[in-house]
């Protein structure tokens, strides 16, 4: 019966010209022709850093405290409960892996500090919302304003008696070591700086992606396959996400809602706190008061981005990193690039809609669009520092309301649910 | 209680052992409110506790500081400023320019309190403006940066792009140019106001210093708080070196690590300040108004430690000299 509901459920936007499949060739081809495209945007401009390691590599650095934090995200509202604290739970996260590393000589030591530290957060936030009943975002703020105060209460107390630290901020932090594929740095380096249509850019991502990672990002990295393999292939992440979709539905199908939302919420904080360990370890080297610099709330952002989906998140949080890194390198010339970039995909967003969809309106508006940002580029030189240092929100601003039409969130996302209710 | 009867003045001190008219100092009670980065800093807010340590040992005075929190508004500040002055403490100390309006609306409010200020001009009859000639420093630095730089390519990187860290660039600038002409300078600042988070956010500027070292810099100048360690990381990685502010950095412990990648810093001397306003109000000489202090005042200079320009020191202390005759003004902005 269901099969016959949903297909009477849902009806002619599911055409096939409307809706497609992302499949993995197509990423990849995505991938490719975006590489190209940034090609020949560096080519025409000059502004060889939009496609070198060293940008790939900040990127790369930029983005994993985003997307833990977006991937904290997912746990939580996958299992129906907002969280809003993710920025205190870095917070928290921050200041506990910096202090783990310290107190005992060893970087991983503050790893495992710092998913703790989050984790605490997260159980306040589950005790209030799961437990209580609290509307989440006013639990979500309280935590925010708490790990805050937490940590600065915790710095006076712990670092400011330390040689190099104060109420502030931490003694440097022992180094996490990095990890290279070893024989291909040089050869890479050296076909970089060629500056050759395409190999060099190739070069310049995969020198970015191998040399110099530390171990950190790589079991971030490895963190988004892993969620998606625990929610959406085990028996585990099923109850999950039914909890989140219907409480109700799961409970009478024997699914203690509580223990689940607990459990994720836990994750949800700990993945958070993993995220600010990033950037007190492996990003600063330092804890310092503020460090966060509202990350947390970003990453709920790429979460949203990225449709409530793992691999979503992760392209939100890589796009955020890496226009990041593009303003914080080169700042105007490599921003004024982009701006070639975006036009370029203006043009092929316009054509596709007015082939592939016929949407003539949509087509025109696109198209005006792709050409208002050409003839910028073209009457500049470079982007003003004021401007650049929005690059990145604006990016994500920009591909968010392209895409917001598709979004969807989990059915019971946010909505408080006590143990025996019927509806 | 006898004595409280005859003393007239505060009475928890015993007020037996002031003999003359004047306010005795164990009875002033200062109060400094810090910007954020707060004490341990390793930059200008720990300068300012310096001086105030001093002033606490050798002055006598008793001390009430109060810390500033990453994202506060201005109405946080006016409220800390008016705690300090309603509870008794007299002089008050604002660190930063960012206290520039609160103080200026608290400033009225307490006509008896004597306040100073760091780093802003904002007026009022019993407010001392603490300022100094970053630029004359800057300069220096600038100087020096473009006589040790093999590639003639610099780099400054500032925390806020705010008209107090403009002085900074603008002087690094105008030495580096004096030196060498045709020198290439790129220059980031890591956030717009009123994002202040620029000052606190090491892995920006560690992002962005490694930047120009990629597109060919040897020597990137730092004035930016907090994010600075970010700076001497990404110096350390790539093998280059950078310029310190504010305090003697390659001395802190905090960059103990990093410190043979610190040439030299660009020294702002707020203790020295700090302490002489101090000092003025205990003899009860404070001149209401803007204090410079500036090369010639030695409330700048630059630093030494690490004998890294050892080589060149005669060169920057022939421009030092030309400054502080006036043979050469540097530009502020």
């Amino acid at each position: 019966m269901s099969v016959t509901d949903l297909a009477a459920g849902r009806p002619v936007e599911a055409s096939p010209n409307r809706r497609f499949k992302l499949t993995f060739p197509m990423l990849l081809l995505g991938v490719v022709a975006l590489i190209v495209l940034l090609s020949i945007a560096r080519v025409v401009t000059g502004a060889n850093d939009i496609t070198s390691g060293g940008t790939v590599s900040a990127a790369l650095g930029l983005a994993v405290p985003i997307g833990l934090a977006a991937l904290g995200g997912l746990w939580s509202e996958r299992a129906g409960v907002v969280n809003i604290g993710l920025e205190g739970m870095m917070i928290l996260g921050t200041w506990f892996g910096a202090w783990g590393a310290l107190q005992f000589h060893n970087p991983w030591a503050g790893v495992v500090a710092g998913a703790i530290g989050g984790a605490l957060g997260g159980a306040i936030h589950a005790v209030a919302t799961v437990t209580f009943g609290v509307d989440h975002i006013i639990s979500g703020v309280a935590i925010n304003i708490v790990g805050v105060g937490f940590t600065q209460y915790l710095s006076k107390l712990v670092f400011d008696g330390m040689p190099g630290g104060g109420a502030k901020q931490s003694p440097p932090v022992p180094p996490m070591s990095t990890l290279s594929i070893p024989g291909i740095g040089d050869p890479l380096r050296t076909l970089e700086a060629k500056h050759w249509f395409v190999l060099s850019d190739f070069a310049g991502l995969l020198r970015g992606l191998t040399q110099n990672v530390s171990a950190f990002t790589i079991l971030a990295i490895l963190l988004v396959p892993l969620t998606y393999y625990v929610l959406w292939r085990t028996a585990f992440g099923l109850r999950v996400r039914s909890v989140g979709e219907r409480p109700v539905a799961a409970e009478s199908l024997g699914v203690n809602v509580y223990l689940y939302k607990w459990i994720a919420v836990l994750f949800s904080g700990g993945l958070a706190g993993l995220g600010g360990a990033f950037l007190s370890i492996v990003a600063a080297g330092i804890y310092r008061d503020g460090q966060t610099g509202g990350r947390g709330y970003i990453g709920l952002a790429a979460m949203i981005f990225g449709n409530w989906r793992p691999g979503g998140l992760a392209g939100g949080a890589a796009l955020f990193g890496y226009t990041d890194a593009l303003q914080l390198r080169q700042g105007g010339t490599s921003v004024h690039a982009l701006l070639l970039v975006v036009a370029l995909l203006l043009a092929a967003v316009a054509i596709y809609q007015l082939v592939r969809q016929g949407r003539n309106k949509a087509a025109l508006i696109t198209g005006i669009g792709a050409v208002v940002v050409y003839v910028v580029f073209a009457v500049t030189d470079t982007v003003p520092e004021q401007f650049t240092s929005f690059t990145p929100y604006l990016t994500t601003l920009l591909v968010l309301s392209l895409a917001s039409q598709r979004l969807r969130p989990p059915a019971a996302d946010g909505i408080p649910y006590r143990r025996g209710q019927t509806t | 209680m006898a004595a409280a009867a005859c003393g007239g003045s505060d009475s928890t001190t015993s007020a037996a052992t002031p003999g003359a008219s004047a306010p005795a100092a164990s009875a002033v009670k200062v109060g400094l409110a810090y910007d954020i980065g707060g004490r341990g800093d390793g930059s200008f807010n720990d300068a300012a506790a310096a001086g105030l340590d001093k002033a606490v040992t050798e002055l006598k005075v008793e001390k009430k500081e109060l810390e500033a929190t990453q994202g506060e508004t201005d109405a946080q500040k006016e409220e800390r400023l008016r705690l300090l002055a309603s509870g008794g403490y007299n002089p008050v100390i604002a660190v930063g320019f960012a206290y520039s309006a609160p103080l200026g609306k608290v400033a009225k409010e307490f006509p008896d309190t004597k306040f100073a200020i760091v780093d802003d001009p904002v007026a009022a009859p019993n407010i001392t403006n603490l300022l100094f000639a970053e630029e004359q420093g800057s300069f220096l630095v600038g100087a020096a940066a473009a006589i040790k730089s093999k590639k003639g390519n610099i780099g400054f990187v500032g925390g806020v792009d705010v008209p107090l860290i403009h002085k900074f660039e603008a002087g690094y600038e105008a030495g580096a140019k004096a030196v060498k002409p045709d020198i290439k300078i790129q220059s980031k600042y890591l956030t717009q106001p009123p994002d202040f988070g620029g000052f606190g956010d090491p892995a920006k500027g560690k992002t962005a210093a490694q930047g120009m070292y990629d597109a060919g810099a040897d020597i990137v100048y730092q004035a930016a708080g907090g994010s600075g360690g970010g700076v001497f990381d990404a110096a350390k990685a790539a093998g280059a070196l950078a310029i310190g502010v504010d305090s003697d950095q390659a001395a802190l412990p905090a960059y103990s690590g990093v410190k043979d990648v610190i040439m030299t810093s660009m020294i702002k001397k707020v203790d020295v300040a700090v302490f002489d306003f101090l000092q003025h109000f205990v003899a009860g000489t404070v001149k209401e108004g803007p204090a410079v202090y500036d090369l010639k005042a030695g409330g700048v200079d630059y630093s030494t430690t690490g004998g890294q320009l050892d080589d060149i020191k005669s060169q920057i202390d022939e421009y030092k000299q030309k400054i502080i005759s006036g043979e050469i003004t540097v530009p502020s902005s």
